[in-house]
């Protein structure tokens, strides 16, 4: 789901990127509203989490992979609005270091899967979970949510591909960006996120939510310090997320619209003219990868450095925030 | 019974209402001198290093650090820079607070500071090579802050001795280390009084500041006089004890096994280059 350099026109970014600026400054304010100072750096292994999760390729119908997101596990456990932050700084550290999702179109990424996919989750598990009481309730909440979500995300991904060939052409009516219109795009992404992928959210997003539930119940903005000792399952977990990465490895293929630009040439016969001339970033680790050492290698360090920086992240944005004292 | 003593009344200028406003005159020059030594002042104090029951000794650690930041700089493979990254890290994710604030900044810092001297290969087609020295400074400069910061001061400078590094210099270090916080406070009293006694419009302000430093200097020779007779009159003789700097510790048997991991990694990788 993560949008390349490119597959977009530099309109179609701005437009996105110019519609998040309110979005992150709400959730900017929201967050320091809600999120107490020392809770933050949960939010930051929670990113931690929603980064190892999009590195679990799994293979779709059609040919193509997809991943999961835990964007609705964050808004879950710390809000909407914390979710909105979370995602975006994991997707920004993706598209700058790895070259996951381009640095033009982090603006249309941000939108879809830090948006999106936790606002329309958190709606539907919130207005589940008033109809469902109890653990097991919340969890299948948290399933549907997660599965509507995720769905939302892809839905807007697909439409933000296919109008592009509607909108931007050269004089010969080929297109100048994505060159799929609205009729391939929309069946293309939905099939395999309404089946394979949706399914692979709601496992991460119940699996992990049920874990931290009966490990750690301070996780989260519920009642309760953070507790360093608790601290222990949840590296656990990372550790273990970090060293299955590799398992992404085994769906061979690219996701739908993430192609390289030699492959989409062949596919469609022709080469999409602002693409071949379009700006591209030189990352750190393109696609996880380095040199031609073994691909596991490249992927379980990018996941461990990917994990470190954004718990440091969020440990940082954690001294800057004022505390708030309580004179109870 | 003995009278109390009747208040003498108080004399007439003491009664006489006064509306004394003293001249504007700006003194931010001090304010931010007193800012400045306080803010350096309480980080010797509040981070003098803090050992974890994972950490080596202090020796182990130095040649830790030392060995990553030459291994680092020598590497032409992308992949152990990657490593040492991916090593430093971590690390600092699970620092203390403002442990992790000042590796941050002083790091990134130092990244950026590498970055922009290297922007004109960046701008003649080479931003590989500025990204690459960029992310060597921030390693090499996170490996020192990490080591200097999971470390008691005291411990550092006894390490030195493990490495037969001469009495004196350490004397010197060690002495120099102590001192500092004690001229600080001597300092910041003296700028204080400064402040408290230039009330209104004073010329000889800034004359004044380079007092600061006199006295200071005359302070510090003082001190270091009267540490090295307190020092003599306790027994010292100008060495250290040979076995304060090396207390082996049982992790430092899986650090050392680290570094030689290490070590066999850095010249694997140079042989694929």
């Amino acid at each position: 789901m993560h949008i390349p350099e490119n597959y977009l026109s530099p309109s179609t970014c701005a437009v996105t990127t110019i519609a998040m600026v309110p979005i992150w400054a709400t959730a900017v304010k929201r967050v320091r509203e809600t999120v107490p100072r020392e809770k933050m750096p949960l939010l930051g292994v929670a990113a931690a989490c929603c980064f190892l999760s999009m590195m679990f390729n799994i293979p779709l119908p059609g040919g193509t992979t997809g991943h999961a997101v835990c964007g609705t596990l964050i808004a879950i456990l710390f809000g909407p609005w914390a979710a909105v932050i979370a995602v975006s700084i994991a997707l920004a550290i993706q598209a700058v270091l790895f070259g996951d999702g381009g640095i033009l179109a982090l603006g249309a990424n941000c939108l879809n899967m830090a948006f999106v996919l936790p606002m329309v989750g958190f709606a539907v598990y919130s207005a589940l979970k008033k109809r469902l009481p109890g653990d097991k309730g919340e969890l299948i909440a948290a399933g549907v949510g997660s599965y509507v979500g995720l769905n939302a995300a892809a839905l807007c991904a697909a439409l933000e591909f296919g109008i592009q060939p509607l909108l931007f052409t050269d004089a010969a009516g080929n297109a100048l960006y994505c060159p799929y219109p609205l009729s391939v795009s929309v069946p293309a992404m939905m099939l395999g996120h309404l089946t394979v992928a949706g399914l692979a959210e709601v496992g991460f997003t119940v699996g992990i939510l049920a874990f931290l539930r009966s490990t750690v119940p301070s996780f989260g903005l519920t009642e309760g310090a953070a507790d360093n000792d608790k601290a222990v399952p949840v590296l656990a977990l990372l550790c273990c997320l970090i060293a299955a990465t590799p398992l992404g490895l085994l769906a061979t293929g690219d996701a739908w619209g993430e192609w390289s630009l030699e492959d989409l040439s062949q596919m469609v016969g022709y080469e999409p003219s602002g693409m071949a001339t379009g700006w591209e970033w030189s990352s750190f680790m393109p696609d996880y990868a380095v040199g031609s050492l073994p691909e596991w290698v490249g992927y379980v360090l990018s996941a461990i450095i990917g994990v470190g920086l954004l718990i440091i992240i969020f440990r940082l944005l954690a001294g800057l925030a004022k505390p708030r004292p309580t004179f109870d | 019974m003995t009278q109390p003593p009747t208040p003498e009344p108080l004399p007439a200028w003491l009664t006489q209402h006064q509306d004394y406003e003293p001249q504007p005159d700006s003194d931010g020059f001090i304010t931010k001198s007193i800012l400045s030594v306080s803010s350096v002042l309480s980080r010797m104090r509040l981070d003098d290093g803090v050992d974890t029951s994972f950490s080596p000794s202090a020796p182990v650690k130095l040649v830790f650090g030392l060995v990553g930041i030459l291994l680092v700089s020598l590497s032409r493979n992308y992949l152990f820079v990657l490593l040492m990254l991916a090593g430093v890290v971590v690390r600092a994710a699970l620092l203390p607070q403002r442990a992790l604030d000042r590796v941050a900044a002083t790091a990134s810092a130092a990244a950026l500071l590498a970055f922009v001297v290297m922007l004109p290969a960046a701008l003649l087609g080479q931003p590989r090579s500025a990204l690459t020295i960029a992310g060597k400074a921030l390693i090499s400069t996170g490996i020192a802050m990490e080591v200097a910061l999971t470390t008691p001061s005291a411990d550092l400078t006894g390490a030195l001795r493990a490495f037969r590094v001469p009495n004196l210099f350490i004397m010197t270090l060690d002495l120099a280390l102590r001192s500092i916080v004690r001229l600080g406070e001597v300092a910041l009293e003296v700028l204080t009084a400064l402040r408290l006694r230039s009330v209104g419009r004073n010329r000889r302000k800034g004359s004044a500041m380079g007092g600061v430093g006199g006295v200071v200097l005359l302070k510090a020779a003082e001190a270091s006089q009267q540490t090295h007779d307190a020092m003599r009159c306790r027994g010292f003789e100008g060495t250290y004890d040979d076995g304060r700097g090396w207390a082996p510790r049982h992790t430092d048997v899986a650090w050392l096994c680290l570094l030689a991991g290490l070590v066999a990694a850095f010249f694997y990788l140079q042989g694929l280059v």
